[in-house]
C-alpha cells in the first residue's frame, strides 16, 4: 500500500538496491525479527482489543458483526509478517571518513550525517529482544535540539562495541 | 562582599573564603510572595467559615502565616554559599542537603535581575549560566543578594575566565580580527534605545492582545468609573449614539459610532505595544565586552546578561512586511544558554536599521550578505502542505453545507485564503550560500533571514518523500546547538545534487575546525 509510488528511482522491492544506491551498509538481517517481534506485542493487544469491542459492542447494536476483527487480524498479520523485512532493509548506515551516517524510511526517508567531532556522548544500548538476537544499538548525542539524539539500531553487538570505540577515539570537546 | 574580595588572588587558599548567606532582604521579600499564595489558601478558610466554625477562621489564617514565614526563614537560614578562588559552593535544603561545586571554568556568565521590589530594597537575583542543556529550572541561581555583591561576585569570575582561557585555541576568525582592532579589556556601546526609537519601535508594535485584558479590566472597574462611558470601549461608542437619540441623524450617519469604534482599538492597540515596548526595553543597552556581549535592559525588571561571543551559533534577522520598508529590522542570536525562562534566543537589537545591525553581527564575525547576493529558491511544492490543509478545510466546510449548516461557507472560504497565503509565502523560501556560513530566507508577513555559520551545524538530514522524490528535490534540516524560538533551521525542497553539495561542503568545513 505504501510501496506503490510511481517514478520510483530504486526499486523499493528490491532488498539492497536502495542502500547500495546511496553506498550505505544495511544492518543485520535479525533486526527484522526484532522489529517483528516487537511489531507482534504492540498488534496483538490492538487486535485483541478490536475483537473485544466487536463481540461485546457492534454485535449487541446490530451492527456488522466479525468486520472488525478480521479487518484487525489481517492488518495485524500484515504488520507483524510482511511490514518488519521492509522496514529492517531502509536502515543504512555508513561509517568512515570522521562521519556516521544513518538512513531510514522509504515513504519519508531520512539521510542524517553526524561528524564524530560534534558528537557529545555514546551510549550503546540493548533491549531484551535484541540481546534474544545478539543485536545492540547505537545512540549517539549532539549538542544540536534537532538531532539531539541519532539512533542507530540493528546492529552485532561486536560492530555496536567497535563503532563505540571509532567514534570515541574522535570526540573531542569545544567547551573551554 | 569579604569572600569574592579574599578569592580574588589566585593562589588565595580556599579556606580563606567564609560561608555566606543571602541576603536579608531576601525575607522581605519571600513575605511579598506570599500575597499571591494566601488566595490559594483562601477557598481552605471559606470552607472552614461555611462549616460554622467562625473562630478557627482567624486562627488557622495566622498559623498559615506563621508556618509559611517560618519555612522561609528557615529556607533562607539553610542556603549558604561560599566563592571559593576557583569555583562558587552552593549549599541548600531544608531537610534533603544538595551541595552543589561550580568551577568558575564552566561558568559561561553570571546574570544579574532585579524586578520592582527587588530594585527598591537594592538586592538582585543572579543566576549561573553553565552552558548544561535541561531543565531552567535547574540552573544554579542565588535568590538574592545585594546588587554590589552580585556585580562584585561577577567581576571576580570574570577576571578569573580572562585569566584562564587566553591559552585555550580561539576559532579562526570568528573573534580575531575584532579583538586586534580593540583593546580587549574596554567596553564599547554598540546599541542603545533611546527613548523616540522606544516610541516607534511601539507603533510598529501595534498589538490587540492587550485589549482582552483592558476588556476585563474594564468589566471589573466598570462600576468603580464615576462616569458610565468609556472611550476605550467600542460598544460605549454605540450605546452613545443610541442614547443621545440622534436616530435619524445615526441612521444616516452611522460611520460616526464606527470610526469611534474603530480609533478607539487603535488607541488600544497602539498604546498597548508602545507600553510593552517600554516595559522590555527602556534604558536598552548593547555593550562589547571582552569576551561577550552584554546586554541591560528593563523597566520595572531590569535584566543583565552576557551573551559569551564564542557561545554565539546564529543570528537571525527578523523583521515585518512594514517593518521592511521603512528599514527596521531585528536581530536574534541563537546561542547555547536561553535566554531567560521564555525566551530560547537573544534579542540583541529589539528594533534599529540594518547599517546598526552590520557592526553587531561583525563583533560576531558573521557578515550579511550584501544586495548583490544571488538567492536559489525552494521548489514551490513547499506549498503543497498548505494546500492540504485548505483542500481538507474546503472538505469539511462543503460536508458541513451539504448537512444543512450553512457556517460551513467559512470552512471554504478559509480554506481559500489559506491556499492564498501557502502559494505565495512559497515564493519567499529562498537560501544562498556565503563563504563559510549558509543564510535562508523565509516568510513573507513576518521576513526572517538565518546566517548559519557551517561552524555551528552539528548533524545534517537530508530527507526525501514520496512527493519530493519524483521531483528530485531533496530537505535539508540542520542540527544547531541551542533552541531557537523561530524553529529549526532547515532549507526545505531544493535539488537533491544542490542538497548533496551543500551538505558535503558544510561537513568538510566542520570537521577541519
Amino acid at each position: 500500500m505504501t510501496d506503490t509510488v510511481a517514478a520510483r528511482p530504486v526499486d523499493p522491492f528490491d532488498a539492497h538496491a536502495l542502500n547500495a544506491a546511496e553506498g550505505l551498509d544495511p544492518v543485520d538481517p535479525a533486526f527484522r525479527h526484532v522489529l517483528r517481534i516487537s511489531a507482534l506485542f504492540n498488534m496483538l493487544p490492538i487486535a485483541i482489543g478490536a475483537t473485544l469491542l466487536d463481540m461485546f459492542v457492534v454485535r449487541e447494536v446490530g451492527g456488522p458483526y466479525g468486520l472488525l476483527s478480521v479487518l484487525a487480524w489481517l492488518f495485524a498479520l500484515f504488520a507483524i509478517i510482511a511490514f518488519p523485512a521492509r522496514r529492517a532493509q531502509r536502515w543504512g548506515f555508513k561509517i568512515g571518513e570522521g562521519q556516521l551516517r544513518v538512513a531510514r524510511g522509504w515513504l519519508f526517508r531520512t539521510d542524517t550525517i553526524v561528524p564524530f567531532v560534534r558528537v557529545q556522548h555514546i551510549d550503546v544500548g540493548q533491549g531484551p529482544i535484541e540481546r534474544w538476537f545478539g543485536l545492540s544499538h547505537l545512540v549517539v548525542h549532539t549538542s544540536g535540539t534537532h538531532n539531539s539524539t541519532v539512533t542507530l539500531p540493528g546492529l552485532r553487538a561486536d560492530l555496536a562495541a567497535a563503532m563505540r570505540e571509532e567514534i570515541r577515539r574522535h570526540i573531542q570537546t569545544d567547551f573551554a | 562582599m569579604t569572600g569574592s574580595a579574599a578569592a580574588r588572588p589566585a593562589d588565595a587558599a580556599p579556606q580563606s573564603a567564609e560561608w555566606q548567606r543571602l541576603h536579608p532582604a531576601t525575607l522581605a521579600l519571600a513575605v511579598v510572595r506570599l500575597g499571591p499564595r494566601t488566595l490559594n489558601f483562601l477557598p481552605a478558610l471559606a470552607a472552614i467559615g461555611i462549616a460554622g466554625k467562625w473562630v478557627y477562621v482567624l486562627p488557622a489564617f495566622g498559623a498559615f502565616l506563621l508556618i509559611s514565614l517560618v519555612t522561609a526563614w528557615i529556607a533562607w537560614a539553610r542556603f549558604r554559599f561560599l566563592v571559593g578562588a576557583n569555583e562558587i559552593v552552593i549549599e541548600s535544603g531544608i531537610l534533603s542537603r544538595q551541595h552543589r561545586t561550580i568551577p568558575f571554568d564552566r561558568i559561561q556568565d553570571v546574570s544579574i535581575e532585579q524586578g520592582l521590589i527587588a530594585r527598591a530594597l537594592g538586592i538582585a537575583k543572579v543566576g549561573f549560566e553553565t552552558g548544561a542543556g535541561g531543565d531552567k529550572k535547574d540552573e544554579a541561581r542565588l535568590d538574592a543578594i545585594g546588587l554590589d555583591a552580585a556585580q562584585a561576585l561577577r567581576t571576580t569570575i570574570r577576571a578569573h575566565r580572562g585569566d584562564a582561557v587566553p591559552a585555550a585555541a580561539e576559532p579562526l576568525g570568528r573573534e580575531g580580527d575584532a579583538k586586534t582592532k580593540t583593546p580587549a579589556t574596554e567596553d564599547r556601546v554598540l546599541f542603545v534605545m533611546s527613548p523616540g526609537r522606544l516610541l516607534v519601535a511601539g507603533l510598529f508594535n501595534f498589538s490587540l492582545a492587550a485589549l482582552a485584558v483592558v476588556a476585563a479590566g474594564m468589566q471589573l472597574f466598570d462600576d468603580l468609573l464615576p462616569f458610565d462611558f468609556n472611550i476605550f470601549n467600542p460598544l460605549d461608542w454605540f450605546d452613545l449614539a443610541e442614547r443621545y437619540g440622534f436616530e435619524q441623524w445615526i441612521v444616516a450617519h452611522r460611520w460616526v459610532a464606527g470610526v469611534g469604534a474603530l480609533l478607539s482599538l487603535l488607541f488600544i492597540g497602539f498604546a498597548s505595544g508602545v507600553l510593552m515596548m517600554v516595559l522590555a526595553n527602556w534604558d536598552f543597552r548593547l555593550t562589547r565586552e571582552p569576551r561577550a556581549l552584554r546586554r541591560t535592559r528593563g523597566l520595572t525588571t531590569r535584566t543583565d546578561v552576557a551573551l559569551p561571543v564564542r557561545r554565539v551559533q546564529a543570528a537571525i534577522l527578523v523583521t515585518g512586511w512594514l517593518k521592511k520598508r521603512f528599514d527596521w529590522h531585528e536581530l536574534r542570536l541563537q546561542s547555547l544558554a536561553s535566554d531567560g525562562e521564555k525566551e530560547k534566543d537573544h534579542q540583541v537589537v529589539p528594533f534599529g536599521h540594518l547599517y546598526e545591525i552590520d557592526p553587531v553581527l561583525a563583533e560576531i564575525a558573521i557578515h550579511r550578505p550584501d544586495a548583490s547576493q544571488p538567492w536559489e529558491h525552494s521548489h514551490r511544492i513547499i506549498a503543497a502542505g498548505g494546500l492540504f490543509g485548505a483542500l481538507s478545510a474546503a472538505a469539511g466546510g462543503a460536508i458541513a453545507m451539504m448537512l444543512g449548516q450553512p457556517l460551513g461557507g467559512l470552512g471554504i472560504a478559509a480554506a481559500a485564503l489559506i491556499a492564498a497565503a501557502s502559494l505565495f509565502s512559497a515564493r519567499f523560501h529562498s537560501w544562498t550560500d556565503l563563504p563559510g556560513m549558509v543564510a535562508i530566507r523565509r516568510g513573507w508577513l513576518k521576513p526572517k533571514t538565518t546566517l548559519l555559520p557551517y561552524a555551528s551545524v552539528q548533524s545534517i538530514d537530508l530527507k526525501t518523500d514520496f512527493i519530493l522524490r519524483p521531483l528530485g528535490l531533496a530537505t535539508l534540516v540542520f542540527g544547531v546547538p541551542g533552541g531557537s524560538s523561530l524553529g529549526s533551521h532547515e532549507i526545505p525542497a531544493i535539488p537533491l545534487a544542490a542538497a548533496q553539495a551543500l551538505r558535503a561542503r558544510i561537513l568538510a568545513a566542520g570537521t577541519r575546525a
